[in-house]
């Protein structure tokens, strides 16, 4: 083991980590505004409204993703050919769906940590109710929702892992290529290296956006 | 000028009344205070008028506007312009505590009646100054003490220049110390000819401010008066025996 076939490894497993944060980023993007929107639904006035959108949230979270990613890569052209995705597109739509459900969660316990007195501030104030949960309400929420965004977030880039499974080659695969190659096991230690960077990055940020946002 | 009417409203939680037939008028410059024992309705009848409760039954009139009638609301927008002429402030204070003191005075003005930032400031330091708060315009509401939230709760209520104040036990979350300063500003307000309703279980301030108090228990209003007559010669057995069991503690 010299340090150009270090070098040549961590390049090799590079390639995965740009999957890893398109993902990441296209997913968090996506799933977070769902995520809200799913919240909001959950507490429309509209009771099937209400029960589709629990039951929705309720069956994402007790399945597993692995089988949601399959169900739409592998799954959803047999009901019907239109259907059919590219395994990125695939990745990219079950990973939201499924984190969707989770932020839709987090965010609905960051509502009801909201003391009902700020809504009634709001009202008396004269802010009509998208005003309200605009200025006073969202802002709050998040707050108590941050340190479970942040650790969403970092299991998602972990969830990534799973993408191998539909055909996108990604670090974990590119890791056990090279430990085949190589027959000798720092292609892991390296893979380790890159999740532990990506995250502590992670961790680093919303630390800073909970010390900017904190009052 | 009258500015309030109340007529016959009724209000219950499920099966239990917490309102009975109360009716009873605000003038201009009255400052009302509303008294009694715990669980008589003062609060909810507060909330009846600014809309935070919805009545089962009667009217209520704001400057001639039906913001009920008969128990039948009109829509939503009408009502949001009739409760405008109102402002309250909480027992709690309400404040936003993710807004600094400068941004809860001026979020709403500039949210609501789009108001620039410019002038929305300089009448913030106009109501701070009034209530004392000048000194605290860029601080948290988590770094102020209780009577300086209250205060300031009172100047956010003020900006958005209301034709009627109400409180809601503006000083039952502080202590007696704390309970002075609150107090202090709200005389101040009623010497100014400010429109209030004051739920409160400050006698002193029902006595020596109020231009008219009634006396609620048991969701109805069972006695009303001029302070100087209900304090000192309560005709009901019900407010005799209140006042008797307040003025020993």
């Amino acid at each position: 083991m010299d340090a150009n076939a270090i070098l040549t490894t961590t390049l090799a497993l590079m390639q995965g980590l740009g999957v890893v944060l398109l993902l990441f980023a296209v997913v968090l993007a996506a799933s977070m505004p769902l995520g809200f929107f799913l919240t909001l639904l959950a507490r429309c006035r509209i009771l099937p409204v209400r029960w589709i959108v629990n039951a929705y949230i309720y069956v994402i979270r007790a399945t597993p993703l692995m089988l949601q990613l399959f169900f739409i890569y592998f799954g959803l052209p047999y009901i019907n050919k239109a259907l059919t995705f590219s395994a990125l597109t695939a990745a990219l739509l079950g990973y939201s769906l499924n984190y969707a459900a989770y932020f839709a969660e987090i965010f609905r316990g960051g509502l009801l940590s909201v003391d009902k007195g700020q809504y009634e501030a709001a009202k008396v104030l004269g802010l009509n109710r998208v005003q309200a949960t605009i200025k006073v309400i969202l802002p709050q929420m998040f707050r108590v929702a941050l340190p479970s965004i942040t650790n969403e977030s970092i299991t998602l880039v972990k969830d990534t892992a799973l993408v191998f499974s539909i055909t996108i080659p990604e670090i974990i695969y590119y890791a056990k290529a090279a430990v085949s190659r190589t027959g000798n096991v720092y292609p892991y230690a390296i893979a380790f290296l890159i999740y532990l960077a990506v995250n502590s990055l992670l961790q680093w940020f919303f630390n800073w956006l909970e010390r900017k946002t904190a009052y | 000028m009258q500015l309030i009417e109340v007529k016959d409203l009724k209000k219950g939680f499920g099966t239990v009344s917490v309102l009975t037939n109360i009716c009873f008028t605000v003038n201009q410059g009255d400052v009302i205070a509303v008294i009694g024992p715990s669980g008589a309705g003062k609060s909810t009848m507060l909330r009846c008028l600014i809309d935070l409760e919805q009545v089962d039954g009667g009217s209520i009139f704001v400057e001639s506007e039906p913001l009920v009638k008969d128990g039948i609301y009109p829509s939503r927008t009408s009502r949001r312009k009739i409760t405008a002429k109102m402002g309250m402030v909480f027992q709690n204070f309400n404040l936003f505590p993710h807004l600094s003191v400068r941004k809860n005075l001026i979020m709403p003005l500039m949210t609501v009646k789009k108001v620039s930032q410019s002038d929305a400031e300089t009448l913030a330091l106009q109501m701070l100054s009034k209530v004392g708060m000048e000194e605290k315009i860029d601080a948290m509401p988590n770094a102020l003490s209780g009577g300086q939230k209250q205060r300031v709760a009172i100047a956010r209520a003020l900006m958005m220049n209301p034709d009627i104040l109400l409180f809601d036990e503006p000083t039952s979350a502080l202590d007696p110390e704390l309970t002075g300063e609150v107090l202090a500003v709200m005389k101040q307000l009623a010497s100014d000819r400010v429109t209030m309703i004051v739920v409160t279980h400050e006698m002193s301030f029902a006595r020596d401010v109020a231009t008219r108090v009634l006396f609620m228990s048991d969701g109805c209003i069972t006695e009303e008066g001029l302070p100087q007559e209900l304090f000192s010669a309560p005709k009901h057995p019900r407010t005799q025996a209140f006042l008797r069991s307040v003025m020993e503690n």
